[in-house]
């Protein structure tokens, strides 16, 4: 008799992730990894020909100019809100993205040309740049343990404002560590998608997921992930947690 | 954009902090710190911010604004003294500029020097240059380079002696370049040039002397025999500098601060400051000079922002007072009317434009953890997680079932879409199915399947991924199993079994399934080298503790057992067979086939001792 296979670390962080944001009002939504240039690029206020395109290597398609594999999962902003103003749905709107994007770069231990990112969004009246803290700070409390320690550092990303850097406290390193970017939404990007900038605001974060699994479980390669080796599923004592504690 | 402290005291009476402490300046209310070195700082400057922070200057009033120590002064709000402008085509000024396309040259500030003494740069300014990584050439290119990274204007200087005089008149022209024109850079680069890129030439001889906005050309280049110089202070349309710097792959200095658009007013300082800096250590006399500004941009409008709107977007309880100090900081000027801060952003300031602008800048200067961090408003229904959770429903299924899920490479070798740029040359497509990432998945599963999985297991996987056809890519979730009958040494063939699922049934499957949840250890390390599988058995009689006999086996083969599982049983005439099945592997080397054997004869011989008879 065959013993029950082991789903994928990421699948299993995806997890953890979706309940803690489902908890707090966020559901889960998909987009396409073959973008085009409007969603992947203009509609989120990096103009053709702007220094800002070169904040991601790109990876273009052979022989349709407006396509590319989406650099970061920050197009389904667009799509989502774009299908809801369609449906007559307002906001208050609250999605995660989980999803696979992909950059031009050369591979190391700490960079893939493909790799996942958590793309999250909050839209309402009144979200801000306090609850963009305040939502970061729980994730990381309920995902690495209450002991945590974040800070918050500005940056520049063409699709927020004010943007900002997120980095935490890692003890087995002493160091910190960045985790990724986010801010409230550039005002532009909700006019493209179709949502009034003048009554709704609200956040936006993408980090990077293997990066949070990384640190979270101390594996020191990113290019284990996707390389279809089942050791990497074995690399870890996996126990389950009983249905009664699985609280969504 | 590299700094070094001493090169920013320059702008302070106050004596600067450390560098560590400017870098934790800079790190939290404006720019990451890329590297520290010495009293130098690499500042990791966005886009946002490169028109005006990729010079001391820019940096200086950063850090001015963040401690808040006064500027001693700014060199792009002094009052210029005494600069020689020339009117255009005055007889005497020895110079013409023509622009011919003013979408792509927005000005062109060119100076006559004469008398010049080229010679080595001053200890100060040598010392400067070398501090910030920049190599000292000659008192003259020094000159440019220093005001460059000084103020943040880009400079050239030609050796007017190379270029040809008409009428008593040297004569600039800016234009495309012709079909194939050939150009050589200062540093001997040969570049074919595709029609339209921009140069600086001599018209009169129709010769290229540089590539507007990138680099300048061997053909007019200063040397130490040079007496008379053509100063160069342009402003090039960004896109066009950063198109050609693409196509040519030559990035520099010049080309990274044009492609962010500085204000073309810059080109007046950055004038000013290298003839200023050129007469006082190559000597010379400025004999005229030609400023071409076809078209002046409009001035930076004004941007209003409430100190309401400010705390609703920040989530903040910041006072008038407070928001008011952050724009005197940063010596933004402005005026407050009930409430409503209107403020006048200089002109090398222009990236302020919307009100989120003047958001951001009082929340980053006052600084964010002072923002507090506050939970999100309750939200009421639940919210929509269908389709993720039906399609984790089919991965607990497959899982239940025995499979593993796997990760692999969206790139391969064949496919409907290609890329225009691969980073792989042999993976250039994207798939357009599982396939072949999974049996070569399958594969490498099986040879690791006695280390990973144990004896008597079924090598079982799957993978659920995005592939690609010719006009839709879709979810694709795919599993196989190795077939159970193989023979070793015969060819493979595995058949993966794609399941199909429209989103309306993963979103009917996942509408009421709550996913398996697993808690994982810290990870470990495996080995990447090979491993060597045996197996014992014997007999042992019957009512023997068996859990001994696996204690003995461990006990006796020592460290490089990795895995140990027992694999069968039966009794027969009173007696017990039992049989193991043993993994060796080091994390260190490729063991050997003798480590093995000597190992698994000292178990047997322990096995014997304890009286059981090895089979």
């Amino acid at each position: 008799m065959n013993q029950p296979g082991r789903l994928h670390p990421i699948s299993i962080a995806i997890r953890d992730i979706a309940a803690i944001f489902g908890r707090m009002g966020f559901g889960v939504a998909f987009g396409p990894e073959l973008e085009d240039d409007w969603h992947n690029f203009t509609a989120l206020n990096v103009p053709e020909d702007h220094p800002a395109r070169d904040m991601q290597d790109t990876f273009w398609i052979k022989g349709e100019p407006g396509k590319v594999l989406r650099t970061h999962t920050s197009p389904v902003q667009i799509r989502y809100m774009e299908e809801q103003m369609k449906k007559g749905i307002k906001p208050p709107y609250r999605i995660i993205v989980p999803g696979k994007v992909f950059r031009n770069e050369a591979t190391d231990s700490t960079h893939e040309a493909q790799f996942f990112q958590l793309e999250g969004l909050a839209i309402g009246e009144d979200i801000s740049f306090a609850n963009l803290k305040g939502t970061f700070t729980q994730f990381f409390k309920e995902y690495f343990g209450p002991s945590i320690k974040t800070r918050f550092r500005p940056s520049f990303f063409p699709f927020t404002e004010p943007s900002m850097e997120v980095d935490v406290w890692f003890e087995k390193e002493q160091k910190w560590l960045e985790l990724g970017g986010a801010g409230m939404v550039h005002p532009k990007v909700l006019e493209n998608a179709g949502v009034d900038p003048k009554k709704y605001q609200g956040f936006a974060f993408g980090p990077g997921l293997e990066r949070i699994v990384m640190i979270k479980y101390g594996i020191p390669d990113a290019r284990l992930f996707h390389s279809g080796d089942i050791r990497f599923n074995y690399a870890f004592e996996q126990t389950s947690v009983p249905p009664k504690q699985v609280t969504d | 954009m590299k700094v070094s402290l001493k090169w920013l005291q320059t702008y302070f009476d106050v004596p600067l902090p450390s560098v560590e402490a400017i870098a934790d300046a800079y790190t939290f209310h404006a720019f990451e710190i890329d590297e520290i070195k010495g009293d130098m700082l690499d500042v990791k400057v966005l886009p946002n911010r490169a028109a005006d922070c990729l010079s001391h200057r820019g940096l200086a009033r950063e850090l001015s604004a963040i401690l808040d120590f006064p500027l001693k002064f700014d060199p792009l709000h002094e009052p210029h003294q005494g600069l020689p402008l020339v009117a255009k085509g005055s007889p005497w000024c020895g110079l013409s500029v023509e622009i011919e396309d003013a979408k792509k040259c927005l000005r062109y500030m060119g100076a006559v020097v004469k008398g010049v003494r080229v010679g080595p740069s001053p200890e100060w300014l040598r010392e400067a240059l070398e501090s910030v990584g920049q190599r000292s050439i000659n008192n003259v290119v020094d000159a440019t380079n220093y005001v460059m990274l000084n103020i943040g204007q880009p400079l050239h200087a030609f050796d007017a002696g190379k270029l040809k005089e008409k009428d008593g008149k040297y004569a600039i022209l800016i234009r495309g370049a012709k079909e194939s024109e050939k150009f050589t850079t200062l540093s001997n680069e040969e570049f074919v040039l595709k029609q339209g890129a921009l140069l600086i030439t001599d018209a009169n001889t129709d010769s290229a002397i540089g590539i507007a906005g990138i680099k300048g050309g061997k053909e007019a280049e200063v040397t130490a025999s040079t007496t008379d110089l053509i100063v160069e202070s342009a402003n090039f349309d960004g896109t066009s500098v950063r198109h050609t710097a693409q196509v040519l792959r030559l990035s520099t200095d010049a080309s990274q601060r044009f492609q962010n658009r500085p204000s073309p007013e810059l080109c007046a300082y950055g004038m000013h400051d290298v003839l200023a800096l050129i007469t006082n250590i190559a000597g010379g006399e400025v004999i005229g000079m030609v400023d071409e500004y076809p078209s002046h941009p409009e001035q930076n409008k004004s941007v209003s922002v409430s100190l309401e709107k400010i705390n609703s977007v920040l989530g903040s309880n910041f006072l008038e007072a407070e928001v008011e100090n952050a724009f005197k900081r940063l010596a933004l000027p402005y005026i407050v009317v009930n409430d409503i801060f209107t403020v006048m952003p200089p002109f090398e300031r222009t990236d302020l434009t919307i009100s989120e602008d003047l958001v951001e800048e009082v929340g980053r200067i006052i600084g964010y953890d002072r923002i507090p961090a506050t939970e999100l408003p309750p939200l009421s229904g639940v919210p929509d997680q269908a389709r993720y959770r039906g399609i984790e429903r089919i991965k607990d299924q497959l899982v239940e079932q025995g499979f593993t899920e796997i990760s692999t490479q969206s790139f391969a070798n064949q496919g409907d879409i290609g890329l225009a740029n691969p980073l792989d040359k042999k993976r250039p497509f994207l798939r357009t199915d599982l396939l072949s990432g999974m049996s070569q998945a399958a594969v490498n599963a099986q040879c690791l399947s006695a280390r990973v999985l144990g004896p008597l297991q079924t090598v079982k996987i799957f993978e659920a991924g995005t592939v690609f056809g010719k006009d839709k890519e879709r979810l694709s979730i795919v599993k196989s199993q190795w077939p159970v009958e193989q023979k070793a040494g015969t060819a493979v063939v595995i058949t993966p079994q794609e399941m199909e699922f429209s989103e309306e049934e993963l979103e009917q499957w996942g509408s009421s399934y709550i996913p398996k949840r697993y808690e994982l250890s810290a990870y470990k390390p495996f080995s990447i080298y090979p491993f060597i599988v045996r197996d014992i058995a014997f007999w042992v009689p019957t009512g023997t503790d068996e859990g001994f006999t696996k204690s003995l086996i461990q006990e006796h083969a020592g460290e490089l057992l990795v895995r140990l599982d027992q694999f069968d049983r039966f009794e027969k005439e009173g007696r017990v067979s039992l049989a193991f099945r043993l993994v060796f592997q080091s994390m260190e080397r490729t063991l050997t086939d003798e480590e093995a054997n000597s190992i698994m004869e000292k178990i047997s011989a322990a096995l014997r001792a304890a009286g059981y008879e090895v089979r």
